[in-house]
């Protein structure tokens, strides 16, 4: 307790130093004033009797220091000196400051840059009310449950066994009415691309399906108008949508009359009863939304749905995802055995069993905030990686400052020896440079916060551009960043000042108080080669300046590899563009006439070769897949490929070749397009008579429909290479017939497909992925994506396929209008993003690390200019000198290279997963690499061997 | 070992509190004056000493200072016993009987005796 009085008594004493010293001045002057008279009465003269009397006091000086040690807090008064004195000292080396905080300013930057990008992806909690508290609802079964479809639409982490987040309407409404665990579960689904119109033009808005208590349970509000509420989520209500903040502001200008506006949906008209909270933009990150709508207009609003199913009310159709709010003391495991009982019920007993009890369907609750990861993992990868490369950049500006400071402590020996013959402790000194540091380190951090907001800046900008929309997440500094700057400017600090201090502080007393300024300490005390703290320093930026280079290098090789890859298809001046008719109310039939009405004044345009269309375009992403089962194959040996309708001329458009058979002709249009009016009307009849459950055919138009569609003819399809080989070898696959299995074993059978042709293999949706099977067929409905084969620029024509598109209807959108080459490049996006960015890091490392060696070789060249100008007195060639600063700079380069390529060798391993057809530990990229460096270190060395080759030695040996 | 300068520092306060004790409050020349009375080689020479350590008890709370006036109307600082100081002596009066006891039984200590 004592000692705690004493503290704060000295931390008062601090404010109040004069009167205190005044009082001490006074005590001191009492009490020799005493002696001084009891030495008079013992008979001294007074001179004497002073001069005795100061004698036996002691020292004043002394009591008066210890006196102000055991009062004030010395280490915090010792900074308020040390403060002033670092500034004027740095301001007397305005280039060494200016060039340290630059220097400083990129590392702090950078990294804090890079870390604010890893804070808004990965870090930053959902912005909702108590989101521990919210967890995600996994299934996971043994075996393939027999499924309508299961729709994934991104939000939740990929799983290795079968299983995932997509769960029916019917099973939410199930678990909602009978969880006791929960007070709150909602359920979402998209963002699904819809039509609005209403607002101006029309537009394809993304919109995220909500149950009615959705809001309720995230606790989220409204900035205006009201939330949706389980009464807006029945289908008698009228239909209402909530508009995200940001589309509120961009569409409608921050109109606060938007609320009771109307707009339509598709076809459907919606009321627009609020505007949501700002701060709330969607639970699943980095997938951007402009508005909410209630489950029941699904049925109406369907957006880019092709398939007339009832998503409302099918429970073998899963495509929502369920979350629930776990009530306050219970545990995870127990909602998770009840959400269990309750899954398990409905799957093995319910209305529509799906599983076999030895199946083991199972409930997983994860929370939120990791269960729905959306878009960061992908990006994921890429930032660690960035992040680890700006650290390196970080150590290498702080081994380039610390070879800076130590460089400038030379020369200031003088100085430190002085202090030391006064009687400063060495400790007191290495604080004082420490002092010095760290400011240098503040104001290298507080420039570099301005080189992170502009960092962030431009790279949010190029992420934008690259992928075409604004960037899903909300990069902004907060607590944590401010944080995480502060941390490692300090630390910077520290680093790159420790060294320095410590070597700056332990001078030799005597030489350095000598005139001699070229007689430093070290250079007589050692006469061979030893390995200083300064080439330590050099050979360190090295090594890590080349960790640096052969990742970039990697990521670059990573993308030219990309780029180099065949697609199977000729991408080169293709403009693709994508309409989605029935948004505008087309039927199928309407659907074929547009598309060949379209095709045939597309191709009447001038300059344009050749015209096709396709439900995706190649290499943008998005795939379907299938299983079908080929006849002669034993039962339950289904094959798994890629589905892709396609339009006429498709093949000879995208110059895929065809190897074998035929490409498809009208009639075979005519045929695909009869077949599929004849399973929607056997569909549209089977949900009108048992809605939930289409597979139980219950009456007999029914079953006269059912005869009809399955006596249609099979469908023409086309296969690719790998299809023929992996599931037809050794037998001709034209004219084999096919069945497709999720429509005869979960619906009512059909006629199938025949083969009438083989074609080429290309690549469907992702480049990196291998080429897979395909199966090509006939499209006759849905939407399609457009592509034109021109002559020259396909940019050009942009505006002819408007106006034809417009004649031919005003309320059709065109979305995605891109050129093939674009679309890859955007799908390459990540890869090209890393190789720049990487690039440009390690273009920075090499600088740095080149600024070092030239430092360091100049300041040795400065250094030892009386030991070079003795050596060419004694007869030494110009050159033979040249080639000393040289050899001494290669040889660190050499050494640092060395420890680099060991130490790349051991951290490119975790990069492993982004390269593509290049290994971590490349030696290619390793030799290239080095030998760039090794070339830049020669550049390095140019100057300072050339000032070396100048030494006069008369003027060296003149000046002492 | 401790060296020199800790024993000084740590006695010279026990010295002080004590002097303090038996002459009642006095001024810094007064408590050296006295201490080097008793001890005789401490506190002759260097008494500036004293002033840290006068300053250390005062923030600890053992002793209290005021001014006033010393003999010849002299203007000086006198410092006294506080209650806390008392126990303090008490305390540390105590463990140095104790120290000195103990210490003393291991001089007196004959070969013999530890068989």
């Amino acid at each position: 307790m004592s000692s705690l009085r004493r503290f704060l008594t000295r931390l008062l004493n601090s404010a109040t130093r004069r009167a205190q010293d005044e009082r001490l001045r006074e005590e001191i002057e009492g009490h020799i004033a005493l002696q001084t008279e009891e030495n008079l009465r013992a008979g001294l003269s007074p001179v004497e009797a002073r001069r005795q009397a100061m004698l036996k006091f002691g020292g004043v000086e002394g009591v008066k220091q210890d006196y102000r040690a055991e009062r004030g807090l010395p280490l915090i008064e010792d900074l308020f000196q040390d403060l002033p004195y670092a500034l004027r000292m740095l301001r007397k080396s305005p280039g060494f400051t200016a060039v340290a905080v630059l220097t400083l300013a990129l590392g702090v930057g950078a990294n804090t840059a890079i870390f604010s990008f890893i804070d808004a992806v990965l870090l930053r909690s959902i912005p909702v009310k108590d989101p521990q508290q919210l967890f995600v609802f996994n299934w996971s079964v043994r075996a393939n449950p027999k499924l309508q479809g299961h729709s994934d639409y991104g939000d939740c982490a990929d799983q290795t066994d079968i299983g995932g987040c997509s769960f029916s309407i019917p099973f939410y409404k199930t678990v909602r009415a009978q969880a006791g665990a929960f007070s709150g579960m909602a359920a979402f689904a998209g963002p699904f691309g819809v039509d609005l119109s209403g607002n101006g033009a029309a537009s394809i808005v993304r919109g995220l399906y909500v149950s009615g208590d959705f809001f309720p349970t995230l606790c989220v509000g409204t900035f205006i108008g009201r939330p949706l509420t389980p009464s807006d989520d029945s289908p008698s209500a009228p239909p209402a949508i909530v508009l995200n903040y940001d589309y509120w502001v961009r569409a409608f200008g921050a109109a606060p009359s938007v609320v009771g506006r109307t707009v339509r949906l598709d076809s459907t008209t919606v009321t627009i009863v609020g505007v949501a909270d700002p701060h709330f933009t969607n639970l699943t990150p980095g997938k951007p939304l402009d508005f909410f709508m209630p489950f029941s207009v699904a049925d109406s609003v369907r957006g880019k749905w092709y398939r007339s199913k009832d998503r409302v009310a099918d429970a073998t159709y899963w495509w929502v995802v369920i979350l629930g709010r776990l009530k306050p003391g219970l545990s995870i495991s127990q909602a998770q055995a009840e959400a269990t009982t309750i899954f398990r019920n409905e799957m093995l007993y319910g209305a529509a069993p799906l599983s076999k009890p030895e199946d083991a369907p199972a409930i997983t609750l994860r929370p939120a905030r990791s269960g729905l990861n959306g878009e960061t993992s992908q990006i994921a990868p890429g930032l660690y990686v960035t992040m680890v490369i700006v650290a390196f950049i970080l150590l290498i500006a702080c081994a380039n400052v610390a070879g800076l400071t130590l460089a400038r402590s030379a020369s200031r020996q003088k100085e430190m020896a002085v202090r030391l013959a006064l009687g400063a402790g060495r400790a007191r000194i290495v604080r004082q440079l420490l002092t010095e540091s760290i400011l240098l380190a503040c104001a290298g951090g507080a420039l570099g916060v301005l080189v992170a907001i502009w960092g962030v800046d431009a790279i949010a900008t190029l992420l934008s551009n690259g992928s075409g929309q604004p960037f899903p997440f909300a990069v902004a500094p907060d607590w944590r960043v401010l944080l995480f700057t502060l941390a490692i400017t300090f630390l910077t600090g520290i680093l790159f000042g420790l060294a320095p201090s410590l070597r700056g502080s332990r001078v030799d007393l005597t030489p350095s108080l000598k005139e001699s300024a070229s007689l430093l300490p070290g250079a007589a005390a050692h006469c061979g080669r030893r390995f200083r703290l300064g080439d330590a320093l050099v050979v360190a930026q090295v090594a890590l300046s080349m960790v640096v280079l052969v990742g970039a290098g990697l990521l670059v090789r990573t993308l030219r590899n990309l780029h180099s890859i065949n697609p199977g298809f000729d991408a080169q001046n293709i403009l693709l563009f994508g309409i989605v008719p029935h948004l505008a109310g087309y039927t199928d039939q309407q659907t074929q006439q547009l598309y060949a009405n379209l095709q045939q004044r597309f191709a009447a345009l001038p300059g344009v070769i050749s015209v096709s269309y396709s439900e995706e375009a190649l290499l943008s992403g998005g795939w379907s897949a299938g299983d079908v089962h080929v006849d002669s194959s034993p039962p339950k040996q289904n094959a798994n490929t890629g589905e892709l309708p396609v339009g006429l001329d498709f093949f000879a458009t995208m110059h895929i070749p065809i190897l074998a058979g035929r490409s498809f002709t009208s009639a075979d249009f005519a045929i695909a397009a009869a077949t599929n009016a004849a399973e929607k009307a056997r569909d549209a009849a089977a949900a009108k008579t048992n809605p939930g459950s289409p597979s139980t055919p219950a009456s007999a138009s029914l079953t006269a429909l059912d005869e009809a569609y399955y006596h249609s003819a099979p469908v023409p399809l086309i296969i690719n290479e790998s299809f023929a080989r992996k599931y037809l070898a050794n037998k001709n696959p034209i004219g084999l017939h096919m069945g497709d299995v999720e429509r005869d074993e979960v619906r009512s059978p059909g006629p199938g497909y025949t083969i009438v042709g083989v074609v080429g293999d290309t690549k469907y949706a992702q480049l990196r992925r291998k080429t897979a099977p395909i199966i090509f067929l006939p499209l006759v409905s849905n939407s399609a994506h457009f592509e034109l084969r021109i002559a020259a620029n396909p940019t050009a024509l942009v505006k002819n396929v408007r106006e034809i598109v417009s004649q031919a209807d005003n309320n059709l959108p065109l979305t995605d209008i891109r050129t093939q080459t674009e679309q890859i490049d955007q799908i390459l996006f990540h890869e090209r993003l890393m190789s720049r960015l990487s690039s440009f890091f390690a273009a920075l490392a090499l600088v740095l690390a080149c600024i070092g060696l030239y430092g360091l070789l100049s300041y040795e060249v400065g250094r030892r200019t009386r030991e070079l100008s003795i050596r060419v007195a004694l007869g030494a060639h110009r050159r033979d000198l040249s080639r000393l600063v040289i050899g001494q700079g290669i040889l660190l380069a050499l050494i640092g290279a060395a420890i680099g390529i060991a130490a790349a060798v051991g951290v490119t391993r975790f990069m492993s997963a982004m390269l593509y057809d290049v290994r971590a530990n490349d030696p290619l990229t390793t030799v290239a690499v080095a030998a760039l460096l090794i070339l830049v270190a020669f550049a390095a060395c140019y100057i300072p061997a050339r000032r070396a080759m100048k030494v006069d030695p008369m003027v060296a040996l003149r000046y002492e | 070992m401790k060296q020199k300068a800790d024993v000084l520092q740590g006695t010279l306060a026990l010295m002080v509190l004590k002097t303090l004790d038996v002459l009642g409050p006095q001024h810094g020349y007064g408590i050296a004056r006295r201490i080097e009375q008793i001890s005789r080689d401490v506190l002759a020479v260097n008494q500036g000493t004293l002033y840290p350590v006068l300053l250390k008890l005062e923030q600890e709370g053992a002793i209290a200072s005021e001014w006033g006036a010393s003999q010849n109307n002299r203007r000086a600082r006198f410092y006294r016993l506080t209650r806390e100081g008392r126990k303090q002596l008490q305390v540390e009066t105590q463990d140095w009987e104790q120290t000195a006891a103990i210490i003393g039984r291991f001089f007196e200590v004959k070969a013999e005796d530890l068989s």
